[in-house]
């Protein structure tokens, strides 16, 4: 079978640091996949180099089987990309931004128009509204980040903390279109740090620390019957708290 | 335990060390800005402290008077102009730290004396206080070294003063014509005075010129650098007033900097952006990405990159910085050159304009339009990463690029040969400057896409149009000193056109001009694509700021 997404060997170091060291991932077609991983684990940068963002040390990365590096325009074609932190052109407004991304993809100006202003809706961002998405709030930043990455109807979604710092009525949105994006046959790789999310959402789960997968699977696989918070912790290795410090709190 | 202004000058040491730290080649940047400052510590020293030799007073009058105010103005208008501020501490950092506003203002001003411009300043007029202990003995010296170090602070509270309102007020849309108005007004101010000082010259008569310098003694300008001078002439009772006038001076400009930077810290930055006009929300949005102007571009790939540009360059605080600066200086260095080569002051004998010098700055407006496409990636910063994820080919990002810029560039390369033109009474000139204009302006933007694929450096994400990040003023003044050098050899034929066959480029120089710069350009946009296709990744990487 083709997967949706495979990364076989991805490294990177930055000068002296190993921020990813060898990732072999195979996310299958259809699958709704949770990349987890503390802060600094490297989930940023392995999804810069699957999506073509950042070329790396070594390894390939393939997208329905067209490989980013060597066919990019094959690859970017089926993709939809959303970069956690990276700023958009934000000195636009929500509809300019939606029809600036459309048109740079090349699709004809009234599909751009029409889907645009659906998602406007669909995603409460007011297709009339003309406030700059630099004043936008970080719930609202993440829904026109996501609306740009769904515009063009991509076959695969690589979301980077689509998540992080939203607010739960738009997380709850996010997740819902999400969830129809997938059942339609489409596949969706995410990052996060947050479990129950994960938990909630998610057919397959990898754990990324300190640039290395330590276990990827389905969910039920990876789990074996405890809380995903457990597994997560024990993979990774954390401390637990014993009672006795912190005493003065 | 207290915060002093030390903490905020270690911590300014610390973060320029870190950004040092494994990085080779800033680095390397940085000890070229060492060398930069030591020269002119070196030069400016000998050119003050030679003063003490002369036979009379007036050499002390002179150099103390317009070199003086000559220091401050250009610690007024150099950052504002060419390099930036060092914002290696933002202001914004220190908004949640229990910080009142006196150390904090004591605090930054400490951190922006601690750097090489204020250290190169303070050695080159140190030269004053040798001259003045030369001349008038240890007390004149004395005094005039605590006029040096009086001097340095008020360039240094002059600078961060203005750059910081200036940036607060490009930040607000309803003011940020008022700023415009502002620069022009500062440019115009500097054309008498260089007009003036350039009469002065010619006619030689050192008497005008110190009283110019005198009278300037008594203004901010000069009143640091004149204590010795007034101790050597037994004037002992200016030394007062005049360190009374210096006081004022840099507590008036430390409290106007204390209201603006309150202002940066709280962020007002994102409120009043650009809108475009009023219209209908019933357009659509592939419509409404398009400026009025532009309505007519095809609704495809390049049209919408010419559009984001052409929004752009207008809603960024810091494009717009940059073309408003193009604008004045573009329009009033050319009107200075050719009106004071002319001699028109005074009654001096008129010379007539000369083709050679009218080119010549034809050649330099349209140099200076390149060199704001340098750095062109880096005010996009990771926004950048849109284009690439849609695979937009690298020659098609660069002609909308060039197109979005030189939709504003191209009407002011337009109207400067022809109010220039005009001002000579020389019409007949003006297609041949509009050729000159074009070869020159052609080959700086060819020139400049190579300069913004290979050294596009990332900006700070503040809304101060004008900070660079530590080092980085000094990659952008080298690259951008290189690109021009380059764009000058290219435009060498246009010289030497309108010098040796004068009478041709008049007729010849428009469509020669435009065909060469056109070339220029057709061949840049093709070779740097073709190097942008390939440095994609590593392009963003360099323009995305470190965290
Ligand atoms: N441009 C860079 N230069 C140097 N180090 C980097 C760079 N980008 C990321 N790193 C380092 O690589 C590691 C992984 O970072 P990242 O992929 O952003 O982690 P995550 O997204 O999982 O939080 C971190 O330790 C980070 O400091
Ligand atoms: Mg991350």
């Amino acid at each position: 079978m083709t997967f949706a997404l495979a990364l076989h060997g991805l490294a990177k170091r930055f000068a002296d640091k190993v921020a990813v060291g060898g990732v072999d991932l195979e996310v299958p077609t259809g699958s709704f996949y949770g990349l987890l991983g503390p802060n600094g684990a490297g989930k940023t940068t392995t999804l810069s180099m699957a999506v073509g963002l950042l070329r790396p040390d070594a390894g390939t990365a393939t997208v329905l089987g067209h490989d980013v590096w060597t066919d990019p325009l094959a690859a970017k074609r089926m993709l939809g990309v959303m970069p956690d932190g990276a700023r958009l052109f934000d000195r636009l407004t929500g509809a300019e931004l939606l029809a600036c991304h459309g048109l740079l993809r090349g699709m004809p100006a009234a599909v751009v128009d029409q889907r645009a202003r659906e998602l406007l809706d669909v995603l409460a961002l007011g297709d009339a509204d003309r406030t700059l998405v630099v004043d936008y709030s970080a719930g609202m930043k993440k829904k026109i980040g996501l609306a740009c990455a769904l515009l063009h109807a991509p076959k695969m979604l690589v979301l980077d903390e689509p998540f992080e710092a939203v607010d739960p009525v738009s997380a709850a949105l996010i997740r819902d279109i999400l969830q129809r994006y997938v059942a339609s046959g489409n596949t969706v790789i995410f990052s996060s740090h947050v479990m129950e999310v994960v938990e909630r959402i998610c057919t397959h789960v990898a754990i990324l620390a300190q640039g290395r997968i330590l276990t990827a699977g389905t969910i039920a696989d990876v789990r074996a019957g405890r809380s995903l918070e457990d597994v997560f912790v024990q993979v990774v290795g954390g401390r637990t708290a014993t009672g006795q410090e912190l005493a003065w709190l | 335990m207290a915060v002093t202004p030390w903490h905020f000058v270690g911590l300014k040491l610390r973060v320029m060390r870190n950004g040092l730290r494994g990085q080779r080649w800033r680095i390397a940047l940085f000890v070229i800005g060492l060398f930069f400052g030591a020269w002119f510590s070196v030069i400016g020293f000998v050119l003050f402290s030679a003063t003490g030799f002369a036979r009379t007073d007036t050499s002390l009058v002179l150099v103390g008077g317009l070199g003086g105010a000559a220091v401050v103005v250009g610690w007024l208008l150099m950052p504002l102009v060419f390099f930036g501020v060092d914002e290696t501490l933002d202001p914004a950092r220190f908004a949640l730290l229990p910080l009142d506003r006196r150390t904090l203002v004591s605090g930054m001003f400490a951190a922006a004396l601690a750097g090489v411009p204020a250290f190169a300043t303070l050695a080159a007029t140190s030269g004053l206080a040798v001259a003045a202990l030369l001349r008038g003995g240890p007390v004149a010296g004395a005094l005039q070294a605590v006029g040096v170090v009086a001097g340095l602070l008020l360039c240094v509270s002059l600078s961060r003063a203005t750059t910081s309102a200036f940036s607060a007020m490009l930040r607000s849309r309803r003011v940020r014509d008022l700023a415009a108005i502002l620069l022009a007004v500062l440019a115009a101010l500097l054309g008498p005075l260089q007009i003036g000082l350039l009469a002065a010259a010619r006619t030689a008569d050192w008497n005008v010129l110190a009283g110019v310098a005198r009278v300037l003694g008594w203004t901010p300008l000069a009143a640091a650098y004149t204590l010795g001078l007034d101790v050597v002439e037994g004037r002992w009772w200016a030394v007062p007033l005049k360190l009374l006038i210096v006081a004022g001076t840099i507590a008036a400009l430390l409290w106007w900097w204390s209201v603006t930077l309150e202002n940066a810290m709280v962020g007002t930055a994102t409120t009043t952006s650009g809108r475009g006009t009023r219209e209908t929300p019933h357009t659509s949005p592939t419509t409404r990405l398009y400026p009025v102007l532009l309505r007519g571009l095809p609704r495809s790939r390049s049209g919408a990159l010419v559009a984001l540009q052409v929004r752009y360059w207008w809603r960024d605080t810091r494009r717009r910085a940059n073309l408003i600066t193009f604008a004045v200086v573009g329009m009033f260095v050319p009107l200075m050159v050719n009106i004071g080569s002319r001699g028109l002051i005074e009654g001096s004998a008129a010379i007539p304009p000369s083709l050679t010098t009218v080119s010549a700055s034809m050649v330099f407006v349209g140099v200076l339009g390149g060199v704001g496409l340098a750095n062109q990636f880096g005010y996009d910063g990771t926004a950048y990463s849109a284009n690439i994820i849609a695979g937009v080919p690298g020659a098609a990002e660069l002609r909308a690029r060039v197109a979005g810029f030189s939709f504003y560039l191209g009407p002011l390369i337009l109207v400067i040969p022809v109010a220039l033109a005009l001002v000579l009474h020389r019409p007949g000139w003006i297609p041949s400057m509009w050729g000159a204009a074009a070869a020159a302006y052609g080959c700086g933007v060819a020139i400049n896409l190579f300069v913004s694929v290979l050294g596009a450096f990332s900006l700070p994400e503040t809304t101060n149009p004008f900070a660079v990040n530590t080092g980085a003023g000094v990659t952008k003044s080298l690259f951008s000193f290189a690109a021009m050098l380059c764009t000058l050899l290219l435009s060498v034929p246009v010289f030497a056109m309108s010098t040796l066959a004068e009478e041709t480029w008049v007729w010849a120089g428009l469509p020669a001009g435009v065909l060469y710069g056109g070339t220029a350009l057709w061949l840049g946009t093709r070779f740097a694509g073709r190097l942008l296709d390939r440095r994609m990744p590593e392009l963003l990487s360099a323009i995305t700021p470190r965290r």
